[in-house]
């Protein structure tokens, strides 16, 4: 949607108008648009035989299905828990509350590999704060899945909140103070009341940090440690096979993660206006 | 609450506390490394000069966004969101296969200083543009109108009426921007070649610690990493206030 | 010289904003533009100001043609709905931004703010910022801004519509006092037609895109040139097929002349110091008749009680283009 801009008798304008107009497409397409296409012309540049060879190594078969698991299982968490976080956030008060709320917005702006790092100094088995007592009861958390799925939580936490809070705080309590009055316990109010109204913050912020999940790097390839195969998910097999010079394999792959990221975008655009409608 | 604390605050103070066991002369160690400390100007410099490009260019694509009309530009909205939304090491080989080795253009910048501030830029491309789009789109026109009345011509409405507004949202931006662009990793690694002291950053050179075993050093190098965003995160906080008060 | 308008046609896409419209504003005269809204008046005003432009016709200020000329040269204050004060400045950094752009030197500047202020009644708050202002008084802050540079006209686009009724009155005195003082070519747009009649010394009554009449209050009010003008102005009521005012129509107990309809009263009404009866005649029409208090005592009327009413001698009448009157 375009403002209207002031209508006012022009002069020059134009030619500042298209001025504009060719600097951000230049910039856009050198910087964004051109490579991405290149990837889509690595990827088919012998037909679909490089997907389908990709496909068939089993390395790559086992990356993409850990990959989606850690990342389905981490969103899943984090919907819960961002979800339930939301709720505290906007109906609650208690000491600690700004601080919260700002401390929710820093995986944001903190390195992957630095929350890499914080995990592993945690819950590495051998010298980590909890990692050996866990260890000992059987819970491997570094260097295995559970880790992996720790450090994906980690990087998405602030996607589903964000997009909650706001539409809580625009909801009010006052549907949920009506339900309480009329004898519903917490659980039915928040499932019949509060979960209706959320609905599409909850799906765009699934869709967001899945997208996100999906690409995660950093953290992960920390956590995971070094050993292929076992604990390698998507990404880190891409930078592995370039690497290795299997540049084929690896932009084949890359393309697949593109593929489901720009499928997350593209569904959250056409979310957006029944948002609105809603 | 249990399970944030588990996820967030206790692996952080673990880093900190580590870095603090280690003694001040970890730090010290850490900052008279040649290596470690180019990385550090390296990673901080990169970031501010491409931040200040994506405060301009950020703006004049919200601009743009917002206030032109013309076929396809809802294409470039999606354009926009890709960085947000791609894995950062396809974003570093997506931007080798244009610019790196067997560029099509001829444009070869891998390993080289150029490709980190291309990185850079790339994932940091949304961040301006994002909060700056809102605040546009919210503008009453009316002022302009006012300013034109006044004898205003469209350039000193834009810098004594307009700019002013968007002011606070290019800030938020900017750190958002600034804090992604210290810790980048994955679109770096590939792309830079990471040269010690030419064009490693501090996120690769915080891996290497760890691969080699030196956790203490990792440690401290985080926790520089981890201070300089929370200062990202406290001065967009302060710089919305602001803007709340003044609304 | 004046403000000349010759032929102006605007239309947003399939809607016809303003229809051939031709009016001339005299110099230094108060002039309202009337209409519902929606009728194209604030249209006009933005075209005279240079803040849209016509599909036709000019515009012609003190002589100047100014049709193709941008709103930075054409020298008009303007003032909006929602003042349009710029947020981030103060009230006397508002005030002075029109001389800052004209390059003034600082001390002339400051003189002239001073004064404004002063004129305005806004001298202490020089150095707040508009949040700090209630809607009163940054509309004021609004009118300085737009004096400063001496305008040849100014424009107010329904300039107390955002204020509350007290608020609003206070600052219509204010305006017409401003203008005996000041004596600046001026127009404001309006759909308050009390506004419009206590303020200016003409109104141009627009609608539709056309303009109805152009004339003093008086004019108005006592020679509508059509039904809608006379409609819009003041209240109406239909007798016979007649439109007539209120007040207009001579009510009594007994048949006294021959064309008086019969009919009983269905409502009665008291306020303030007016009675307002709606009669409802054996035709079936519904006439409203406003009396005095007194007259009403003296007639001793209720609800049912059967009535003969007639136009008054020498009412003004003008034929009802009307449905029948509603049931």
């Amino acid at each position: 949607m375009a403002s209207r801009s002031s209508n006012a008798v022009a002069n020059k304008s134009q030619v500042v108008k298209w001025v504009l107009r060719l600097l951000v497409i230049a910039y856009l397409v050198m910087l964004v648009g051109w490579p991405t296409a290149y990837v889509v012309k690595h990827t088919f540049a012998d037909g679909l035989s490089g997907i389908q060879d990709a496909l068939s190594d089993p390395d790559v078969v086992h990356a993409l299905k850990l990959t989606a698991q850690i990342a389905v299982t981490a969103v899943i968490i984090n919907t819960v828990f961002g979800v339930g976080m939301s709720l505290l956030l906007v109906r609650y008060t208690f000491i600690g509350k700004r601080a919260l709320s700002v401390l929710i917005d820093l995986p944001l702006s903190v390195s992957p590999v630095v929350v890499g790092l914080a995990l592993v100094l945690v819950y590495n088995g051998r010298f980590g704060w909890f990692g050996p007592w866990l260890e000992d009861n059987g819970l491997q958390v570094i260097f295995a899945k559970p880790g992996m799925i720790m450090a994906t939580c980690f990087v998405i936490l602030p996607l589903v909140i964000r997009e909650v809070v706001p539409v809580l705080e625009e909801l009010g309590d006052d549907q949920e103070q009506a339900a309480r009055s009329l004898g519903a316990n917490a659980w039915q109010t928040f499932r019949r009341i509060t979960l209706p109204g959320i609905k599409w913050a909850v799906v765009y912020g699934v869709v967001l940090s899945l997208a996100r999940a999906l690409g995660e790097f950093g953290a992960v390839k920390v956590v995971a440690g070094n050993v292929g195969g076992e604990t390698q998910v998507a990404t880190v097999l891409v930078q592995q096979k370039y690497q290795n010079f299997q540049q084929e394999t690896a932009y084949s792959v890359a393309f697949m993660l593109v593929f489901a990221a720009v499928l997350c975008l593209i569904v959250v655009a056409l979310l957006r206006p029944k948002e609105h409608k809603s | 609450m249990i399970w944030f604390s588990l996820l967030v605050l206790i692996p952080l103070s673990a880093i900190i506390v580590k870095a603090a066991g280690g003694g001040l002369s970890t730090f010290v160690d850490v900052f008279t490394n040649d290596n470690t400390r180019s990385a550090l100007v390296l990673t901080v410099v990169s970031s501010l000069i491409i931040t200040a490009i994506n405060m301009v260019m950020g703006t004049i694509i919200a601009w743009v966004l917002v206030r032109d009309r013309f076929p396809g530009k809802a294409l470039l909205d999606l354009v926009i969101d890709i960085p947000f939304a791609m894995p950062t090491i396809v974003a570093g080989l997506v931007l080798l296969s244009l610019y790196g080795p067997e560029s099509p253009i001829g444009v070869e910048v891998s390993s080289t200083r150029w490709a980190v501030l291309l990185a850079i830029a790339f994932v940091t491309l949304p961040f301006v543009v994002r909060t700056v789009q809102p605040v546009l789109e919210e503008l009453e026109t009316d002022v302009e109108d006012a300013a034109a009345s006044l004898g205003a011509t469209r350039f000193t409405t834009f810098r004594r009426v307009i700019l002013p507004s968007l002011v606070p949202a290019i800030f938020a931006g900017a750190a958002l921007s600034f804090a992604r662009g210290i810790s980048e990793y994955g679109a770096l690694v590939l792309i830079s070649g990471n040269l010690p002291r030419k064009t490693e950053v501090v996120s690769v050179r915080l891996f290497s610690f760890l691969e080699g075993g030196n956790i203490e050093a990792a440690a401290a190098v985080a926790t520089i990493m981890l201070l300089v965003a929370l200062l990202a995160i406290v001065s967009l906080d302060v710089i919305q206030r602001r803007v709340a008060r003044r609304g | 010289m004046s403000i000349e308008i010759k032929g102006v046609n605007k239309k947003f896409g399939d809607f016809v904003a303003l229809d051939d419209v031709n009016v001339s504003l005299p110099t230094g005269q108060l002039t309202a533009l009337l209409g519902p809204s929606g009728g194209g008046k604030s249209t006009l005003l933005r075209i005279i100001a240079g803040l849209d432009s016509a599909d036709s016709g000019t515009i012609n200020i003190e002589g100047t043609n100014a049709t193709q000329l941008p709103p930075q040269k054409r020298n008009v204050g303007f003032v909006f709905q929602h003042y349009a004060v710029f947020k981030h400045m103060t009230v006397a950094k508002n005030v002075a931004f029109g001389l800052e752009i004209r390059k003034r030197p600082k001390d002339e500047i400051a003189k002239r703010v001073d004064e404004l202020l002063k004129l305005v009644h806004l001298s202490q708050f020089a150095h707040r910022l508009p949040s700090q202002l209630s809607g009163g008084q940054r509309q004021r802050m609004a009118l300085a801004r737009a004096l400063a540079v001496e305008p040849t006209v100014l424009l107010l686009d329904e300039p107390f519509g955002a204020l509350d009724a007290k608020v609003r009155k206070e600052l219509r005195d204010w305006l017409r006092r401003l203008h005996d003082e000041v004596h600046v070519t001026t127009v404001f747009v309006t759909h308050d037609q009390e506004e419009a009649m206590e303020v200016a010394d003409e109104i141009v009554v627009i609608n539709e895109g056309r303009v109805e009449q152009v004339g003093t209050p008086d004019q108005l009010y006592d020679e509508p040139a059509n039904d809608f003008v006379m409609g819009f102005l003041g209240e109406i009521t239909t007798l016979n097929g007649v439109m007539l005012r209120p007040h207009d129509i001579h009510l009594s107990l007994t048949p006294q002349l021959s064309e008086a309809a019969e009919g009983s009263i269905s409502r009665l009404l008291r306020v303030g110091f007016e009675v307002r009866a709606t009669v409802l005649t054996d035709d079936g029409e519904e006439v409203t008749v406003i009396l005095t208090r007194t007259h009403a005592r003296q007639l001793d009327l209720e609800v049912g009680v059967r009535v003969w009413v007639t136009p008054a001698a020498g009412a003004l009448t003008m034929p009802s283009t009307q449905k029948a009157a509603a049931v």
